[in-house]
């Protein structure tokens, strides 16, 4: 039995009602045994709903100026108060919000992709393919995140699109390495030995045990890789390089009018700024109580 | 791999090493290396040409009029006149001599240039190390021997917290607030350590300070997890039943295991020590690689770019390296 | 206490005149505090020139920083490359007359001494030959502007200490181009055998000596001690600089520029924009404040080259879309000028009063969005046109301007997509003319003609709507040749009440910026520039009150 299985084995023989979906078993037991992660889920779920829904929670527009308003503090109509165009701080909060999950899952996403192709691929093959992609992901990881992605950045321009696609196929890149540990150490699994000696083909494997145990580590990596393109993007936006304005990425909020506006009216810089920590704190204590959970030979990863 | 390392721990006693047997794996894990180094050039070069606005625009910009300049003179005295390849092969037979050009603003030697900022940024790495460490390891082991316990969780907050908060946020708030409440701040100025070492350390601990923290996370997750294995082994139950006091079994035992992956980890990280400190550097005016860097993608100074990324895959890869090899000096098992 | 104590030194220093005294480091944030030099070559050609190499470098004219406001004259040396004719003095020029219409005799200072410089000379007096050679080098760079010297026929040496111009014809910005502007610096002829590019072959007559360069950190200077200039102050005579060291510090982050002002690590901030002003004088009330209107004029330049903005009609809605008085009343904190582009008050008698001009041009500025759309409609614009506007990400304040200028053209129906591009991919998108249709552009003003020709005149490469008129080129050119100023002041007056109409841009207000110091740094006013990007005679004449630094609480 493949571990994920087991540990979801172990969560279901621990309730009463049998009949019960498996992540929301998942969940309970994440409550009763890693309470501060199972705050960081609640944080990350309110998180993703405000950026589903923010079109709809959001009062004002997202670049609905009006000068007349400008730098108001937190008030009852404001809530966070109004920038220095007079936009209402709160509803950007919640479209800066849409943007990072956007940017975030996409780009996570591709990084999850490449990695579990990357990972898969050298780690079930090794031989010549591993040694000539193992050569490749070095010089990759060679250099600083942020140096690559100036350079890069440089290139192709901001932009939504580009940004999703590099930071993703930087995180994808650097994190096929975790992939491709956890796939050798499945490989010698007898399970999958087993698999092959009856003549299973290679895609057969591949998706069906391989996959399957690869899981825990990858759903950790997505979690956390989240958290860290959206931290990306806020170095980048410090830089000049982030997404354009009138975009109210949380990075740029907090880097540019934040700082600049800041003597008068900390409001600005606080609500990014509390955000950005909140949510990605959140995000990696949640991360981490599911490693701890699903796969505890994953710690320290 | 990690894993292979994480048993390493356990191993009682060094093996006996055979010269032969190493020096066989420094050379393999040399020559492993050197295509690396050739693929990275290739695409460093090739990149940083590709970025929109060249040398030579930006240079004719920099008047008012600029029709009707002699552009191709231009690209002669630089050597740009060349197809790509040609240049690359130019530039690599330069570097084989030692000679990794010059900046096409300023005629100075990229050698020079590096040999102005590298020091600086080792250094503001290196006091981030240890900010890093001594944060990190005490901090982890109290973790591990606490485990579960509020204490436990405080640290583990606090490190992610270092984690999730940007740097350049925590940098301005440590810049800003303390001059208006204090009319103090680090000092805003560079001053090279052998004129000035007090000067130079206080230029420099801010932001060595920062960078170490967000360093620290992971390094004292590290720290704690590797620690929580070891306390489970035999032997250190054996030396708790012997009744020896738990500071002792701390320190004389399960220490020496497990920081040998804790150093494996730093050498992981060194990218983000000089990656990481573009930011910093640009707030807290610090001279660095990480500055001269980003000045010259701005102004596209090719061969000062490509020296930059070099240098910093040969640092980043010799670290590599150096771990790689005091690893497989103290584990046979890894070398094969 | 503080304030107790600065009261009392400030009676102190109202009952006895100050005695200048000599020492002490000057550290100054100048108006380019964020840009590393690029070259160090005066055949680069590079704008900023004189502003990394003019404390050190001399030139043949310099503004008369004696004819300043704050010593009771008329001028407040702001304009960064124009200087009113009875403003300028002869720096390296001792006297200067004409024979006949078109040769130019300089005769120049007999005292003026190049600096020891190792590996370039030892020190020695300037000669004619000396500005042959820095004419010539510049002239037959492969950088050169290729017009710039047109009017230049030949230069020449009559003997050691004077200089001959023969002109093919006469300039009337003669003065400017090779006298007091971007590339006249006057350097020894020894510099023709070293590298040119490296800055420690820095070498010139001034009051500064280049003795250190810390890449994209500081520049500094130390003190020429056999600098050939005084300065009379309360009717003494000074040998100068004061100060032993002059360094010019690069700082990136505008936080911490303004961080490293308030807590002294800084004497002078040349240019900071008016949102930490309040804040500032509140916490550090002890600073000395000046405010001057910027010298570039902000625009988003429209290419009418392309439809439709082909269409007058066109460009003239979209200045109406935008409501140019909120924008200095609230977006600048009232810190604007509403028009002082392509003229600058600063230019005297050639900069015209929005109030008094046409109807046409004053209707541009104000706000009508329904009468946009009319005229939109009007040209057969569509509801929601698009177009792309690029904007340098080097620009702070731009990128803080364009979301609220998406917002005025979203309420007439336009949408414009916003393209933040770094320094050099902006300007190379222009100089390849690969940009717009929108590029919200700063340009400097630079004089009251070349403000017209490089922007407005057919094929320049800072003129990013590439306007192009006949008719415009011919008086541009034509306004070169005036030699009698106030005919230059007529035409100048009509050109720029027509491009203005025309609208090749939407117009924006122009910002002020202020300059802040501490006390203790003396004989200065906040002057800026006395040639083009030219501020190191300035900093040559300021002396630093180290004890008053002492008691303010700085060592």
């Amino acid at each position: 039995m493949s571990d994920v299985t087991a540990s979801l084995t172990a969560t279901l023989s621990g309730s009463l009602a049998p009949a019960r979906h498996p992540v929301v078993a998942f969940h309970r037991r994440l409550f009763r045994e890693k309470p501060l992660g199972a705050i960081g889920g609640i944080l990350f779920a309110v998180f993703l709903f405000c950026g589903l829904f923010a079109d709809f929670l959001a009062p004002f527009g997202l670049n609905e100026t009006d000068m007349l308003r400008r730098l108001q503090s937190p008030s009852w109509s404001h809530w966070f108060g109004t920038d220095h165009l007079g936009r209402d701080v709160l509803s950007r909060i919640l479209f800066g919000a849409q943007l990072s999950v956007i940017v975030g899952f996409l780009a996570a996403g591709l990084a999850t992709i490449i990695s579990i192709v990357l990972g898969v691929v050298t780690g079930y093959f090794g031989g010549a393919i591993d040694m000539t992609i193992q050569r490749f992901v070095d010089a990759w990881m060679t250099f600083p995140d942020l140096v690559l992605l100036i350079v890069v950045i440089s290139i192709v321009g901001p932009g939504v699109p580009q940004i999703v696609i590099i930071l993703g196929c930087l995180y994808g890149i650097a994190g096929s390495r975790i992939i491709r540990g956890s796939v050798i150490g499945i490989r010698e699994n007898m399970y999958v030995h087993a698999a092959q000696s009856t003549g299973a083909s290679t895609p057969h494997i591949l998706i069906f045990h391989i996959l399957p145990n690869v899981m825990p580590v990858v759903i950790v990596l997505f979690t956390t890789r989240v958290g860290a393109v959206i931290l990306a993007e806020a170095g980048l936006s410090f830089l000049g390089l982030g997404v354009p304005p009138p975009a109210p990425t949380w990075g740029s909020m907090l880097s540019g009018t934040g700082r600049t506006y800041m003597y008068l009216g900390p409001w600005l810089a606080l609500a990014p700024g509390l955000c950005l920590t909140v949510v990605v704190y959140a995000i990696n204590i949640y991360g981490d109580a599911l490693r701890d959970l699903l796969d505890p030979r994953m710690r320290g990863r | 791999m990690l894993d292979m390392r994480g048993r390493a721990c356990f191993s009682k006693g060094l093996a006996s090493v055979k010269w032969s047997a190493m020096q066989a794996f420094i050379i393999r894990r040399i020559l492993a290396v050197i295509p690396t180094l050739i693929f990275t050039s290739v695409i460093v070069f090739a990149s940083i040409r590709m970025i929109p606005g060249d040398v030579i625009d930006l240079m004719l910009a920099q008047n008012d009029i600029s029709t009707g300049n002699d552009r191709a003179l231009i690209e002669a005295s630089l050597g740009l006149d060349k197809p790509i390849y040609v240049q690359y092969f130019v530039w690599a037979g330069n570097l084989l001599q030692g000679d990794l050009g010059r900046s096409l603003w300023q005629n100075t030697p990229v050698t020079e240039q590096l040999a102005a900022t590298l020091p600086i940024t080792f250094e503001l790495g290196f006091l981030a190390l240890i900010v890093a460490l001594s944060v990190a390891i005490p901090i982890g082991i109290y973790s591990a021997m606490r485990q579960d316990t509020a204490g436990d969780y405080v640290a583990r907050s606090f490190s992610l917290l270092m984690l999730a908060v940007p740097s350049f946020w925590l940098g301005t708030l440590v810049m800003v607030f303390p001059s208006v409440w204090w009319r103090w701040s680090p000092p805003l100025q560079y001053t090279p350590f052998l004129e000035d070492p007090f000067g130079n350390l206080a230029h420099m601990m801010v932001p060595a300070i920062l960078l170490g923290l967000s360093l620290s996370a992971v390094t004292m997750r590290m720290t704690r997890t590797m620690m929580l294995e070891v306390l489970r082994q035999d032997y250190i139950r054996t030396a708790r039943a012997k009744g020896l006091a738990e500071h002792v079994v701390v320190l004389r035992h399960a220490l020496r295991n497990c920081l040998i992956p804790v150093v494996t980890l730093i050498g992981l990280q060194a990218p983000l020590l000089i990656g990481g400190a573009v930011i910093l550097e640009q707030i807290f005016v610090v001279p660095g690689m990480g500055l001269l860097l980003l000045e010259a993608v701005f102004q596209r100074d090719y061969p000062v770019v490509t020296g930059v990324f070099l240098v910093v895959g040969v640092a980043i890869l010799a670290i590599n390296l150096l771990v790689d090899l005091t690893y497989g000096f103290l584990d046979p098992k890894v070398r094969h | 206490m503080r304030v107790l104590l600065l009261l009392s030194v400030l009676a102190g220093m109202k009952v006895w005149a100050e005695t200048p005294q000599y020492g002490g480091d000057l550290n100054v944030g100048t108006v380019n505090v964020t840009l590393s030099p690029l070259s160090w070559d005066p055949a680069d050609w590079t704008w900023k020139s004189n502003h990394d190499t003019g404390a050190a470098r001399e030139q043949l004219f310099a503004g008369d920083l004696d004819k300043s406001i704050r010593k009771g004259g008329a001028y407040p040396f702001i304009a960064d490359a124009y200087l009113p004719t009875e403003s300028i003095r002869g720096e390296l020029a001792e006297s200067w007359s004409w024979e006949g219409d078109l040769t130019l005799v300089i005769n120049l200072r007999r005292n003026a001494l190049f600096t020891d410089r190792p590996g370039v000379m030892k020190a020695r007096l300037l000669e004619a030959e000396d500005v042959v050679f820095s004419y010539n080098l510049i002239d037959q760079s492969p950088k050169r502007i290729p017009t710039y010297f047109d009017h230049i026929k030949n230069v020449y040496a009559r003997d050691q200490h004077t200089v001959v111009f023969e002109f093919s014809q006469y300039n009337a910005e003669w003065m400017y181009r090779f006298g007091y502007g971007y590339y006249s610096g006057i350097s020894p002829r020894e510099l023709g055998k070293v590298d040119r590019k490296d800055w420690r072959n820095v070498s010139g007559t001034g009051p500064f000596i280049l003795e250190k360069y810390v890449q994209a950190n500081a520049h500094i200077y130390t003190r020429n001690d056999n600098y050939w200039d005084q300065e009379t102050i309360d009717g003494k005579q000074y040998d100068i600089p004061f100060v032993d060291k002059l360094i010019y510090r690069i700082i990136k982050d505008e936080a911490t520029y303004l961080t490293a002002l308030r807590t002294g690590q800084l004497d002078i901030l040349e240019a900071m924009r008016w949102i930490a002003v309040d804040h500032l004088k509140e916490t550090t009330p002890e600073l000395k404040w000046n405010r001057w209107l910027g010298t570039s004029g902000t625009f988003l330049s429209l290419r009418v080259d392309q439809k439709p903005f082909d269409d007058v009609r066109v460009r003239r809605a979209l200045n109406l879309a935008v409501n140019q008085k909120e924008i200095v009343e609230l977006f600048y904190g009232g810190h604007a000028e509403l028009m002082a582009y392509p003229q600058h008050p600063g230019f005297g008698d050639y900069f015209e009063p929005l109030a008094d001009m046409p109807e046409a041009v004053q209707a541009l500025f104000t706000y009508n969005p329904k009468k946009a759309r009319q005229l939109l409609d009007e040209a057969g614009v569509p509801e929601g046109f698009t177009f792309n506007v690029q904007v340098c990400s080097c620009s702070p304040s731009n990128m803080d301007l364009i979301p609220l200028l998406e917002s005025y053209l979203k309420k007439v129906g336009i949408q414009i997509i916003i393209q933040p591009m770094e320094y050099a991919s902006f300007l190379s998108a222009m100089t390849t003319k690969t940009h717009g249709p929108g590029y919200l552009l700063n340009s400097g003003h630079v004089n009251p003609i070349t403000t017209l020709r490089k922007s407005f005149v057919t094929g320049q490469t800072w003129n990013p709507s590439q306007y192009s008129s006949d008719y415009f080129d011919e008086q541009v050119r034509l306004l070169h040749l005036m030699r009698d100023e106030n005919e230059r002041i007529e035409v100048l007056r009509a050109l720029t009440r027509e491009i203005l109409a025309e609208a090749p841009y939407i117009w924006l207000p122009v910002a002020y910026a202020h300059t802040a110091w501490w006390p203790w740094v003396k004989n200065y006013g906040g002057e800026l520039r006395v040639g083009a990007v030219r501020p190191g005679p300035i900093y040559g004449r300021i002396w630093v009150d180290e004890k008053l630094k002492a008691d303010l609480g700085f060592d």
